[in-house]
């Protein structure tokens, strides 16, 4: 199964990192589920503009943020904890793509990048309504403040996507401990020139802490190398936690 | 003399002497700085000068005024301050500016500044309810409501037209193709549409299509009319009522 997500927590360091570890689980258990056995029950809405499998990944985001919900509502110390998600479900060429809050999709095709998810972030919000501008929202402090998160709400919207890969495309899954220090040209151009997706993964990493990373970096690169889903290029997570 | 500078995307489009009378900004033609965006009020906000100095007033529009970054209902400003409405800057020049009598100040109180707004929870949701009515206010528009289509003009494929209903539209010989092409030698997934917010965006499979005469970059955005080539087969892009 090519299921590849990603997980920033939040809610104080280890609320997060329960938070987060969760949500992951429950993701690829209902995934896994549903392969098994199309009965499988689905969570939140779908919708019919996109494949049944790309609404599979939603309903499985629906039920992560039931179960992270549930469980900090029954642990008091735990309440208010919450994560972002992005997960890319490969399916021979289809790309099946869910995202909730700031952690990013990104399609390298072609030598141009192109980010395939919109941040639910407060200034990204601002920036879509045209209240804000782009170079506005990289200055401002606020920054952090999300719109959407898995699990502090008892119900959660999920974005959805679908796309198709192509031969020498490269995905790329990051939290915002990346892409807050790292620009779009340095993460086509560090791709780009990697030898392989391990190695593009440790060196996006290496980039966000040489330029002052303060935040947990988590990337994922994947290389689509041929349309045999067994050739997809390794996958890598990378998570470190500086200073 | 103080002037207002109306820029879009650091373009200049206008410039507005300020005199005695005020400065009307909004959508409505009528105003002294029209800005023609549906994120702007008819009558937005305006800028004038009270008390020797110079003021802009939000006239309870829907997206708000900003200055310099910060919501605002009424605030002073000054030289090199930039007004946000919309997508739209307007930047306070005063730099040869002697209209202002001196003693004036004495005359009225400086004019009240409106608290600045904490970004809490509170602005949070209004700022989503704004978000929810600008997307209404799109969807009520007679651009929302037609229904994007492919029209075949050349090349052997499984259909004459096409709408598109769904987030992603492939273009192929596959069989998972919503346009499928029955010529030899054509790729399975030659090229592919992505639905976005706002709108369609063309991009590459196998091969690189066509808009317009011309190979697409990366992704790109679709237009009313657009002819696109994938390989030998020539479709028009159309939104249809």
């Amino acid at each position: 199964m090519d299921l590849y997500v990603l997980s920033d927590g939040m809610g104080g360091e280890a609320h997060g990192e329960i938070a987060s570890k969760v949500a992951v689980q429950t993701i690829v258990d209902h995934c896994r589920k549903a392969e098994n056995s199309r009965a499988t029950p689905t969570f939140g809405e779908s919708h019919p503009g996109v494949s049944e499998r790309t609404n599979r990944l939603t309903s499985a985001i629906h039920l992560a943020n039931r179960v992270v919900f549930e469980t900090a509502s029954v642990n008091p110390e735990q309440r208010g904890m919450g994560a972002t998600i992005v997960a890319a479900w490969i399916n021979g060429q289809m790309l099946s793509l869910a995202h909730v809050g700031d952690s990013r999709a990104y399609l390298l095709r072609a030598g141009s990048l192109e980010q395939l998810t919109g941040d639910h972030s407060l200034v990204a919000e601002k920036v879509r309504i045209g209240i804000l501008t782009p170079q506005e929202a990289d200055a401002s402090e606020l920054q952090s403040v999300l719109t959407r998160a898995v699990g502090t709400n008892e119900t959660v919207e999920v974005d959805s996507d679908e796309q198709i890969l192509i031969i020498g495309d490269a995905l790329l899954l990051c939290s915002d401990g990346l892409t807050r220090m790292v620009t779009d040209p340095e993460i086509a151009s560090t791709i780009l020139t990697s030898s392989s997706a391990q190695n593009a993964a440790d060196r996006l990493v290496d980039l966000a802490n040489e330029n002052g990373g303060v935040d947990n970096v988590s990337v994922i690169v994947l290389r689509f190398l041929a349309k045999s889903e067994s050739l997809l290029d390794r996958l890598k997570i990378w998570k470190r936690i500086s200073g | 003399m103080s002037r207002l500078v109306l820029k879009f995307e650091g373009a200049v489009l206008k410039e507005v002497p300020l005199g005695t009378r005020p400065v009307t900004i909004g959508r409505a033609p009528d105003n002294d700085i029209p800005i023609d965006n549906l994120a702007v009020s008819n009558y937005h906000a305006r800028v004038y000068v009270e008390a020797g100095s110079l003021v802009v007033e939000d006239l309870n529009s829907l997206n708000g005024s900003f200055l310099n970054d910060i919501r605002v209902e009424r605030a002073m400003l000054k030289d090199g301050d930039t007004i946000l409405v919309g997508k739209h800057h307007i930047l306070v020049d005063q730099i040869n500016d002697a209209a202002v009598p001196v003693d004036s100040w004495r005359k009225a109180p400086a004019p009240r500044m409106n608290e600045t707004m904490v970004l809490d929870t509170r602005v949070r949701r209004e700022m989503l309810e704004q978000a929810a009515a600008a997307g209404e206010r799109s969807q009520l528009s007679p651009a929302r409501i037609r229904v994007p289509t492919l029209t075949v003009l050349r090349g052997r494929t499984d259909a004459k037209d096409y709408r598109l209903t769904g987030k992603l539209t492939v273009i192929g010989r596959s069989n998972m193709a919503t346009v499928r092409l029955r010529s030899w030698f054509t790729p399975n997934i030659a090229a592919q549409i992505n639905k976005h917010d706002d709108g369609y965006y063309l991009g590459r499979g196998d091969i690189v299509p066509k808009v317009n005469g011309v190979e697409i970059g990366g992704l790109t955005k679709l237009n009313d009319g657009d002819l696109i080539e994938v390989g030998r087969v020539r479709l028009n892009f159309l939104y249809r009522d």
